[in-house]
């Protein structure tokens, strides 16, 4: 999941090959590298991805504000409760 | 009225008033006209002069507010752009207005040196760190020009002179510069806070960046009334903004189509209160009319104010007054004070209702023109006349309804982008043979920047090179959303691209490889 998530980021907004630019714990907030119509963009490719619903209320830097928030955020998603 | 007294007046008449607020930090009229006077004093000491450019690439923040007024009070012409401009695309600014100083974070300054881009003789001001050896090579740091104390020597200066130059996007692929007086700003500053009905009690969320024309009218607005900007740049994660509309219990929003879109859809805006909340703006292109009505559902006290406005106007030409909009749904509204609109036929004459002709707008508020761009001034200013290239019709009652742009130009995001800024970038690469760029219908940001692409014979790219190509010399927001590859593009006899046809093939994309 890390890799598809980062493959996605570095292919629409990054646009860089190299993998070194972005570490999993950077804030995308904080880099400046994804705008709000972006994350539009990056919320509809985790739920076609990966089968989720995200909720309004889910749209929180505490989910979404890296790649490492991400991956932890779908993994909780995807776990029954 | 010089637009710097908007805030020495606000200073003088509410020292303890909040100015700014941006998370815990708030700054006072008293303490941002202090800082802004040191500011103003050290570019004098650095020899900045009246009329000379200082370019500001600075996000939403206090730091932004004292050297926009700073650059101001020196006399010097403030030029406002977007913080993460790519180095190319600042080069090219840099080149068109010869800044004296640019006024930025540290890393904006690193990437201009990394891709070496660094305009002629200008002055840095780094809001930031800076080492012993970017002072040596003429760096100096914000916070010590905040020391300096001297009082600023602009000698007489006139509302005639420049105060600011806002880059948009230009036919000829290079930006172009609206310059705007001193007179044009203060003019259709206080149009609006007429008509907006803005007191110092009035507080407002800021998510508009200030370099935009539309951002920065919402700054002097509320700067001239004394008035509270309330700052946050998280607007990709919108309920933190509206948890701060709350909880500093806002006055007003502003906002572009795409805001109100991800407002009504994707947001909790429609479970949340906002009872403080007095008046919504809404400007930069056409936003349904049905989402005003989904946002009166949510605020029902509030007014929202649906406008019309262009950069070469200083932001605003028009607005529908609040209680207007089920009754004149779809209109842009009526001139603001000040300002005469006329739409006119293709012979100069008004047309009658229900005719379509081009808006065409007189008042204090018209630009002086592109800077160093005379031949492009006159295309657009006669007769002291601003020719819009927006076409309209009115109704009986004189109010304008939009129907089309005259031009090719591209509305996304609220942003005015011309195609040929963006095929230019593309035919840098040694494997494009052509290149055609047009606007697809978008339900957030409006139209959506679709590429096509010829390919030279035998050459490969694939679409991710040329957008990575794109990345390095264009702002985001002027980012091709897809890449098309096509054999060739439809033409005119005039060898003309028909950009009508691409726009229809994009509606059956499966001609095309993406």
């Amino acid at each position: 999941m890390r890799e598809e998530v980062r493959e996605f980021i570095f292919k629409n907004f990054l646009f860089d090959d190299s993998g070194d630019s972005l570490d999993d714990n950077d804030s995308f907030l904080e880099k400046g590298i994804i705008d709000s119509t972006g994350m539009l963009e990056l919320v509809a490719f985790l739920e076609e991805k990966f089968g989720v619903r995200i909720e309004d209320e889910e749209l929180v830097p505490e989910n979404l504000d890296s790649v490492a928030r991400l991956v932890d955020f779908i993994t909780r998603k995807k776990v029954p409760s | 009225m010089l637009v710097d007294k908007l805030l020495t007046h606000s200073a003088e008449r509410r020292p303890t008033g909040i100015a700014l607020v941006q998370g815990e930090a708030r700054v006072s009229y008293g303490e941002l006209c202090d800082k802004a006077i040191r500011m103003a004093s050290a570019l004098g000491e650095l020899g900045i002069r009246r009329g000379e450019r200082v370019a500001i690439a600075l996000e939403n923040s206090i730091e932004y507010l004292i050297a926009h007024f700073g650059v101001l009070m020196s006399g010097g012409v403030s030029v406002p752009i977007y913080h993460n401009t790519p180095a190319a695309s600042f080069a090219k600014i840099a080149a068109d207005c010869a800044p004296s100083a640019v006024i930025a974070r540290p890393k904006f300054r690193g990437d201009i040196i990394k891709f070496g881009e660094e305009p002629a003789q200008a002055r840095y001001i780094i809001a930031g760190p800076v080492a012993d050896t970017e002072k040596e090579s003429g760096c100096v740091s914000f916070e010590e020009c905040l020391r300096s104390s001297g009082v600023p020597n602009t000698g007489v200066r006139s509302t005639d002179d420049l105060a600011t130059i806002i880059y948009t996007s230009g036919t000829t692929g290079d930006p172009k510069g609206v310059m705007l007086s001193h007179r044009n700003l203060s003019a259709n500053t206080r149009s609006i806070v007429k008509y907006l009905e803005l007191t110092a009690s009035d507080s407002v969320m800021v998510v508009l960046p200030f370099y935009y024309s539309y951002g920065n009218s919402v700054l002097l607005s509320h700067v001239m009334q004394g008035a509270t900007l309330v700052a946050d740049n998280r607007f990709m994660y919108p309920n933190k903004v509206l948890e701060a509309i709350a909880a500093e219990r806002v006055t007003g929003f502003a906002g572009v189509p795409s805001t109100f879109a991800i407002l009504c859809h994707r947001s909790s805006f429609k479970n949340m209160s906002f009872p403080a909340l007095r008046y919504m703006t809404q400007a930069g292109g056409a936003m349904p009319h049905e989402m005003a009505f989904e946002l009166l559902k949510v605020v029902p006290h509030a007014k929202i104010y649906i406008m019309y406005g262009q950069t070469e106007a200083s932001a605003r030409l028009s607005y529908l007054p609040p209680q207007d909009i089920y009754r004149k749904s779809g209109s842009v509204g009526t001139a603001i004070p000040g300002v005469t609109l006329e739409v006119l036929d293709e012979n100069g004459h008004s047309v009658k209702p229900g005719e379509t002709g081009e808006i065409v707008a007189s008042g204090d508020n018209i630009m002086t023109g592109y800077w160093g761009k005379p031949a492009e001034t006159e295309a657009v200013l006669r007769s002291g006349k601003l020719h819009t290239g927006d076409m309209a019709t009115v109704d009986e009652d004189g109010y304008i309804y939009i129907m089309s742009r005259k031009t090719e130009m591209i509305k996304s995001g609220a942003h005015r982008i011309a195609p040929r800024e963006i095929e230019e970038v593309l035919l840098k690469s040694s494997s494009v043979f052509e290149a055609a760029v047009v606007g697809r219908p978008d339900a957030i940001l409006g139209e959506a920047i679709c590429a096509f692409v010829v390919l030279k014979d035998g050459a490969t790219a694939t679409a991710q090179e040329l957008l990575r190509l794109c990345h390095d010399n264009l702002p985001p927001y002027k980012m091709p959303k897809e890449i098309f590859f096509i054999k060739f593009l439809p033409k005119t006899e005039n060898m003309k691209v028909k950009k009508a046809d691409l726009k229809k093939i994009l509606q059956t994309s499966d001609e095309v490889e993406k």
